[in-house]
């Protein structure tokens, strides 16, 4: 028995679409979490239901990352792959993300279905130096699959898994139990734990491997939670009484959530017809007072443009949450980038200023909203919180967090501000039309509009009031401007290289710079949790590091430059470059970073 | 309303912001002060008002009319209205929607009104035409009539918003017209009396494009339906017409006269019992039990 101790340590489990395999990850995920071990998983879905088994497409499946210390990112090098066939195997080896000595558990049982698929497959594991462990499910357990109608195998899996990382089965049968025992009739429940149970015995005698990580249990109270239920707990907690949003992968989970909780918060959860419809009603809630938020994904962003210009020039407050997925058009709609930045920041037409937050882990999740709320009610103005499908879809253990219960902006603790590297606004901030009463309130009768205005709110085309109103819309940004403080650093702040990103790259950009400064490079790295507008001091401090780079999840190449990139020249006039601004759909890997960090401080290119 | 007994009572007068910038003779003046005549006579508090307006000439409205108003984008009013009465259920809300507006790039959102029933009175302005841009071919622009759009004569026979609403399910469907004061009034009145989407279509006309489009001195092409639940028959246009005793909650009867090649103006279909959706999200939200937030996390603890 080779039993290996590691701090860390990185598997998947890949499956056809439909059986199961999400749902073994949520299993082992909250099995490892009661043990103590930090974790942080990945979902891999397809955006369709259910694809036709055994092809490429159908590959549903789960990266688990643990440690035995707290993770920032799903990281890279896979040690471990269990596959219900060789075809989700070869999907995912395109990906490249394995360990050189990464081993393969791969299921036999499809082999008669395609013997010359199963030999090409396992050839091109070995070739890529991978080590190949082929099983074959149980006579006993292929029966109970049968009388299952196929359904199973990832309890199975989930057993050899359970053996592999030394799980106490007693845990793991529990969590089965607590998953599905409101869904499953007992004999079904039962013939599932005995499909565990038969996996990991299979394990236990065949497999003669295993990994130990360590943990101790939690000292502090954790909580396991993906991002889009920490955004959406953080739309409760922002005290938000109204949400507008329309379907949309991958932000609908948002929406699942509050549709059953927020009701209980006094909170109106309105299913709109259309993704117009639902920024309509949200700024319609915000103008008669009920602070609202609305959420989509790239292609509502587009929908919801106009009226997010409208938002700006009538100056009612708004808060978009824009969970990005691949673009353009309906581009990838599981798949993660972070395009939508120009979008967010220029989109809808005429000057139109707003405010950018980007959330670079579950924890901004829950914070992000009331500082958005924060900023659109005190300037009157939308505001977006960018996150993208990799924060919405991972689920990791955090610090329980300390809830705010805000009523009013004015509740909000200094610490939400510190998170968002951003001082309070002043207070006398000037409008374009001076009285912004709500109705309701007596003798303030007022009418706002899409037209411009003067500053008694009657329209106007008139020279000098058209340039007021800009100049006083663009000075609420300003405002926005001078109150940001330095952003987040990792590492030192001088050196060769610093390495800048935004919303999900946060981790891996830490997890490398730290790696490169464990080496002995000076290395060093920022993180943006307002996009827009930058603070003022970037270039002072661009100006102490020989190189600036930026690591985007958005296509760049010599002539085009990505949208972190171009904006951070913009404001700087320093010669940014981007050390890695692929558009593959699978997050920024922390070595990819650290390789290109040594190549440029080796070679001075990039 | 009970809080304005100590205040005196506010006339037209007060209802009136800057002069509208709309053409001389425009059926929208006739709409506007039919609101407000409403306004005056039933003492609807401005402040508790909010008028709602997408864009083209009908959607200058709420900026005439001193209550609160929202003049937002092209199509798109009822949303924002959507938002207003889920949250704001103490307001009245009322909407001002063109034939474009309503019928064309808005019309996924009237569908939606229509079948949510929330509370509002929608008042489409129906002049036949995309005015404000200057004289296009709309949804209900007649056969045959010549625009920029369409110079050779308007390709298709037009949209009919009555038989829409009615076939969409509304609660509240009536017809009236700008030169029918009383009438106006009335069907207004009755519309806020109405709880849910009161669909209101109005005939307006365009005298500066289209002149000849309704000739509001000739009643013999009108036929007006009545009924002791509906709308009386405005006296000026009495004499000459064709009256039809129509119950309101005769739903078959209503969809005949909207199919009609005949212009009815009157209550063609009044629903009391059809569910609200803003009432039903606000006693759901009311009637469920409150969670203190501190706890928030518990469901997700390790």
């Amino acid at each position: 028995m080779l039993k290996e101790k590691k701090h860390i340590s990185r598997f998947e489990l890949l499956m056809d679409a439909g059986f199961g395999a999400q749902k073994a990850g949520d299993i082992l995920i909250n099995a490892f979490a009661k043990m103590g071990k930090y974790v942080y998983i990945e979902p891999m879905i397809p955006s369709e239901i259910s694809p036709p088994p055994r092809t490429k497409p159908a590959m549903s499946g789960v990266i688990i990352r643990l440690a035995d210390f707290d993770l920032t990112n799903i990281g890279n090098n896979t040690d471990l792959i269990i596959a219900s066939h060789e075809i989700v195997l070869d999907r995912r080896l395109d990906d490249q993300e394995t360990n050189p000595n990464c081993r393969v558990l791969l299921d036999m049982g499809d082999r008669n279905k395609n013997e010359e698929s199963y030999e090409q497959v396992c050839r091109r594991v070995t070739k890529l130096g991978l080590h190949v462990f082929p099983f074959e499910i149980d006579d006993e357990s292929k029966a109970i699959i049968k009388e299952l109608s196929g359904k199973g195998k990832n309890m199975y899996y989930l057993g050899i898994l359970s053996d592999i990382y030394n799980m106490s089965t007693e845990i793991l049968i529990n969590e089965i139990k607590e998953t599905f025992q409101s869904k499953l009739k007992e004999d079904i429940l039962n013939k599932n734990i005995q499909l565990f149970k038969n996996g990991f015995n299979l394990a236990k005698k065949n497999i003669l491997f295993s990994f130990e990580v360590d943990g101790a249990p939690h000292k502090e109270e954790q909580i396991l939670i993906d991002g889009n239920s920490s955004m959406a707990l953080g739309i409760i907690d922002a005290g938000f009484k109204f949400f507008g949003s329309y379907p949309i992968t991958p932000a609908s989970s948002i929406m699942h959530l509050l549709a059953k909780e927020f009701p209980a918060y006094g909170g109106v959860v309105h299913q709109a017809e259309d993704e117009i419809a639902a920024v309509g009603a949200t700024i319609g809630a915000y103008a008669g007072g009920a602070p609202g938020i609305t959420c989509t994904s790239g292609p509502g962003l587009s929908l919801k443009q106009e009226f997010i210009g409208f938002a700006t020039a009538a100056e009612i407050p708004l808060v978009v949450i824009n969970v990005q997925r691949g673009g353009p058009s309906t581009g990838m709609p599981t798949k993660t980038e972070q395009a939508d930045l120009p979008a967010a920041i220029f989109g809808s037409h005429g000057d139109n200023i707003k405010v950018v937050l980007s959330v670079g882990n579950i924890i901004d999740c829950f914070y992000a909203p009331q500082m958005a709320r924060y900023i659109a009610e005190k300037l009157k103005i939308p505001v977006f919180i960018m996150s993208d499908f990799q924060t919405a879809n991972s689920y990791k253990v955090i610090e329980k967090q300390k809830t705010n219960e805000i009523n009013n902006i004015d509740e909000i603790p200094d610490f939400v501000f510190e998170r968002f590297c951003i001082k309070r606004l002043p207070d006398d901030i000037e409008m374009v039309r001076t009285s912004q009463t709500t109705p309701g309130d007596a003798g303030g009768m007022r009418r706002v509009t899409g037209l411009n205005t003067d500053i008694d709110g009657n329209i106007n085309y008139f020279a000098g009031t058209n340039q007021r109103s800009h100049q006083v819309r663009n000075e609420k940004i300003h405002h926005v401007k001078r109150a940001l403080t330095k952003p987040e650093m990792f590492g030192e702040e001088e050196g060769d290289v610093l390495v800048i990103g935004w919303g999900s790259t946060r981790g891996a950009i830490e997890e490398a710079v730290n790696n490169c400064r464990r080496k002995g490079l000076a290395v060093s790295g920022m993180y943006m949790r307002v996009v827009y507008p930058l603070p003022g001091m970037l270039k002072e401090i661009f100006q102490k590091f020989k190189y600036v780079v930026t690591a985007e999840l958005s296509y760049g190449d010599p002539l085009k430059p990505p949208a972190l990139m171009m904006l951070l020249r913009g404001e700087t006039l320093i010669d940014v470059q981007s050390i890695t601004c692929r558009a593959t759909g699978r997050p920024i890997q922390p070595k990819s970073i650290q390789d290109k960090i040594k190549e440029l401080i080796n070679t001075g290119t990039i | 309303m009970g809080d304005q007994e100590n205040s005196t009572a506010f006339t037209v007068k007060d209802l009136n912001t800057e002069n509208p910038r709309w053409c001389v003779g425009c059926g929208n003046f006739g709409i506007l002060m039919g609101l407000k005549r409403f306004m005056v006579d039933k003492q609807i508090q401005p402040h508790k008002t909010v008028n709602i307006s997408g864009i083209g000439c009908s959607g200058r409205a709420p900026n005439y009319i001193n209550t609160y108003g929202i003049h937002s984008i092209h199509g798109r009013p009822i949303t924002l209205a959507t938002g207003i009465a889920l949250t704001r259920p103490d307001l009245n809300i009322f909407i001002h929607s063109g034939d474009g507006d309503a019928m064309s790039i808005g019309g996924n959102h009237l569908l939606h009104g229509i079948n949510k029933n929330f509370n509002c009175v929608f008042l489409m302005y129906d002049n036949e035409l995309y005015s404000l841009t200057k004289c296009q071919t709309s949804p209900t622009t007649r056969k045959g009539h010549k625009t920029n759009t369409q110079p050779q004569g308007t390709f298709l026979e037009p949209l009919n918003p009555v038989r829409f609403a009615i076939g969409a399910g509304a609660s509240f469907v009536a017809n009236t017209a700008d030169w029918m004061q009383d009438h106006l009034t009335k069907t207004i009145e009755l519309a806020y009396e109405h709880k849910g989407f009161s669909f209101v279509h109005i005939s307006q006309r365009c005298t500066h494009f289209d002149p000849e489009n309704f000739d509001p001195k000739n009643s013999s092409n009108f036929s007006f339906l009545t009924h002791e639940n509906g709308l009386p028959v405005p006296k000026h246009f009495a004499e000459g017409a064709t009256t039809i005793n129509h119950d309101p909650t005769d739903s078959s009867g209503a969809f005949r006269y909207a199919n009609s090649n005949k212009i009815y103006f009157g209550l063609f279909y009044r629903d009391r019992n059809k569910p609200r959706y803003d009432e039903i999200v606000q006693k759901m939200v009311e009637e469920t039990p409150r969670k203190p937030r501190n706890l928030i996390f518990d469901a997700y603890k390790v």
